[in-house]
C-alpha cells in the first residue's frame, strides 16, 4: 500500500499534476491555434501555397459533397415524418414547410453537416498528420527549414474554413428537397401552401446565419484535428486515440460554438429588428 | 583523451550541452567542436542519447542548458523562422528515411528545392532530381511512391533529398540500421562519396562499428550522456576501457549477463503450472 502511494503520489499531488497538465495542454492548444491562424492568413497572400490549398479543397470539400447531401436529405425527410402528426392534430399541417425549412437552414443543416465533416474530414486529417508525426515526416519538414504549420496546417485550415459554408448550402438544399418530397407527394400537403408559408416564415437572415456558422465550424474541425494529429502519441494506438479524441473534441466544440453563435446572432437580430420594420 | 580542434576549423560547436526529459538526464554537459569537411561518427549503445544529440545540432530539440553554435553564430536561441535559414544549410537523414508517403520520389527530392529557391524551370528541376538520384544510384525511380521502395532504397532517396540543397553539413541518424551488410556497405560508400565529392561536413550517429571504422575521421563514444572517448579508429582499437572493448566486440557485460541469469523455471505465477 505504501509502495502504491509512493508510486502514484497523494491525491493532492495527483490533482496538482492533472491541473498542471491541463493548463499546459490549454497553452499548447491556444498557441497552436494562434500560429495556425497567422500562418493561414499569410498563406492567403502566398501564391506558392495555392496548389496545396486546391488539393486540400478537393479532398476536404469536393469529396465530402455526397455524404453531406445525403445527411441533409435524411434530416429533411425525418423532420417531415416526425412533425406531421403534431401539426395535423392542430390542423395546421401546411405549416410543416416553415418548421422543416427553418430547422434545416438554422440548426440541423449546419450542425449535422459539420458533425459529418468532423467524422469524414477530421478523422482523415488527424490520421494523416498523426501518421506523419510518428514516422518523423513532420520533423523532416522542420529539418528542411520549412514551418510544418505553414506547409501542413494552413492549407487544410483554409480549405475547411472556406468550404464548410458551401457544404452547408448543399445540406440545406437537400434538406429542403427531402422535406418537400415527404410533405407534398407522400403526405399530401398542398404544394402552393407549403412553399408560400415557407417563404413567409424563413428569412434571408436565417439562411445567412446558418451558412455563417460554417466558417466557425470549419475552423474548429481543422484546428482540433490538426492539433491532435501533430500531438499524437507514438504507434498505431496513438494515432487511433488521436482520431477518436479529434472527433469527440470537434463534436463538442461544434455544439458549444453553435450555442454561443445562437446567442450572438439572436442579439444581432434583436438589434436590427426595429430598422427592418422601418425599411 | 579529447582531440583538440584548431580555432577556426570548427563549423559546429556545442558548449556545455545538457538535455533533461523530466528527471532523466540524457545529455550531461557535452562540449564538442565538429571539424569542417570531416566525418565525425558518434557511437554508443542504444538509448545513450546519440539521436538526441544529433537532433540538437539542427535544433529539432532545444537544450535544457548549454549553447549550440553554427559558423560561430549561436543557433539554439533562434526562433523557427530564423532557424529555417540555418537548417537549409544542413541535411538530415532520418533513421527511417522519413520520406513523404503522399509524394513521389521526384516530389520528395524537390521539396526542399521548392521551399528555398524560386526555380520554376521544369527542365532544370528535372535535371536536379536526375543528378541527385544518379548520385545515390536511384535514377529512374522518379515516379515511385516511397511505399514501393525497399528499406535501403528509401534511405538512398532520403540521402538524395538531404543533399538536394547542397548543404554544408549532413547529419545521418543510424544510416545503416535495419539493412543487410551489403546494403549497409552501399550506404557507407555513399557517405564517403558524398563527403569526397561535395566536401561536406558529416556527422553520423551509429552503433555499427564496421561503419564507424570505415567512414569516420573521428569517432566519439557516448556513455550515460557523457563523452567516454574521443579519437580515431586506432584510439578505439587500443583503448583498454572495458566498456569500449565490450562495445567494439559486441560482448555483453558481466552486469548485463547477471540480469539474464533468471531461469524461466524460476518465474512462477500463481495458478499457472
Amino acid at each position: 500500500m505504501a509502495e502504491l502511494k509512493q508510486q502514484k503520489g497523494s491525491m493532492v499531488e495527483q490533482l496538482g499534476g492533472a491541473t498542471v497538465r491541463m493548463v499546459g495542454n490549454c497553452g499548447r492548444f491556444s498557441r497552436f491555434q494562434a500560429d495556425s491562424l497567422v500562418a493561414s492568413f499569410a498563406a492567403c497572400f502566398r501564391p506558392a501555397t495555392y496548389p496545396l490549398i486546391w488539393n486540400q479543397m478537393l479532398a476536404i470539400g469536393v469529396r465530402s459533397v455526397p455524404v453531406v447531401m445525403i445527411t441533409g436529405a435524411f434530416v429533411g425527410m425525418v423532420l417531415a415524418i416526425q412533425a406531421y402528426d403534431q401539426l395535423a392534430g392542430l390542423g395546421i399541417e401546411e405549416h410543416l414547410g416553415v418548421l422543416i425549412n427553418l430547422s434545416v437552414v438554422k440548426e440541423l443543416g449546419p450542425v449535422l453537416a459539420a458533425v459529418m465533416l468532423a467524422g469524414r474530414v477530421g478523422g482523415a486529417l488527424t490520421a494523416e498528420l498523426g501518421t506523419m508525426n510518428v514516422t518523423e515526416q513532420i520533423l523532416a519538414v522542420r529539418s528542411m527549414g520549412t514551418d510544418p504549420i505553414r506547409y501542413l496546417v494552413a492549407p487544410r485550415l483554409i480549405a475547411c474554413l472556406f468550404l464548410t459554408p458551401f457544404l452547408i448550402i448543399y445540406a440545406d438544399f437537400l434538406g429542403m428537397i427531402g422535406g418537400y418530397l415527404i410533405s407534398v407527394p407522400y403526405l399530401g400537403i398542398n404544394s402552393r401552401a407549403y412553399w408560400s408559408l415557407s417563404a413567409a416564415g424563413v428569412e434571408m437572415f436565417d439562411i445567412t446565419v446558418g451558412i455563417a456558422k460554417g466558417f466557425f465550424f470549419g475552423a474548429a474541425i481543422a484546428g482540433v484535428s490538426c492539433y491532435k494529429g501533430f500531438h499524437c502519441k507514438e504507434g498505431a494506438q496513438g494515432v487511433g486515440e488521436a482520431c477518436t479524441e479529434a472527433f469527440v473534441g470537434s463534436f463538442i466544440i461544434i455544439l458549444a460554438i453553435d450555442f454561443v453563435l445562437v446567442v450572438v446572432f439572436k442579439a444581432i437580430y434583436a438589434s436590427i429588428w426595429p430598422i427592418k420594420i422601418l425599411l | 583523451m579529447q582531440e583538440q580542434v584548431k580555432n577556426g576549423d570548427g563549423i559546429i560547436e556545442l558548449k556545455g550541452l545538457t538535455k533533461r526529459f523530466g528527471e532523466i538526464v540524457v545529455l550531461n554537459d557535452i562540449s564538442l567542436t565538429f571539424e569542417k569537411g570531416k566525418t565525425t561518427v558518434i557511437i554508443g549503445p542504444s538509448g545513450c542519447g546519440k539521436t538526441v544529440l544529433i537532433k540538437h545540432i539542427i535544433v529539432l530539440l532545444r537544450p535544457s542548458s548549454g549553447e549550440i553554435y553554427f559558423h560561430n553564430q549561436r543557433i539554439d536561441n533562434l526562433d523557427e523562422r530564423e532557424l529555417g535559414k540555418v537548417r537549409a544549410q544542413m541535411g538530415f537523414l532520418f533513421q527511417g528515411g522519413a520520406l513523404f508517403d503522399s509524394l513521389t520520389v521526384y516530389e520528395n527530392i524537390l521539396f526542399p528545392v521548392k521551399q528555398h529557391t524560386q526555380t520554376k524551370d521544369t527542365r532544370k528541376l528535372d535535371e536536379i532530381v536526375k543528378m541527385k538520384l544518379a548520385m545515390v544510384g536511384m535514377d529512374g525511380f522518379q515516379n515511385y511512391y516511397p511505399a514501393r521502395l525497399s528499406g535501403g532504397q528509401k534511405k538512398r532517396v532520403a540521402l538524395a533529398r538531404a543533399v538536394a540543397l547542397n548543404p554544408e553539413v549532413i547529419l545521418y541518424d543510424e544510416p545503416t540500421t535495419g539493412l543487410d551488410p551489403i546494403r549497409a556497405d552501399i550506404i557507407n560508400e555513399l557517405i564517403l562519396k558524398t563527403q569526397k565529392e561535395l566536401g561536406v561536413t558529416s556527422i553520423v550517429v551509429t552503433h555499427d562499428m564496421n561503419s564507424a571504422y570505415k567512414i569516420g575521421d573521428r569517432i566519439i563514444m557516448l556513455h550515460n550522456g557523457k563523452i567516454l572517448i574521443d579519437g580515431n579508429a586506432e584510439t578505439f582499437k587500443n583503448s583498454t576501457l572495458p566498456i569500449v572493448q565490450g562495445f567494439i566486440r559486441g560482448k555483453v557485460s558481466e552486469k548485463d549477463l547477471k540480469s539474464l541469469q533468471v531461469s524461466f523455471e524460476d518465474i512462477k505465477i500463481d495458478g499457472i503450472q
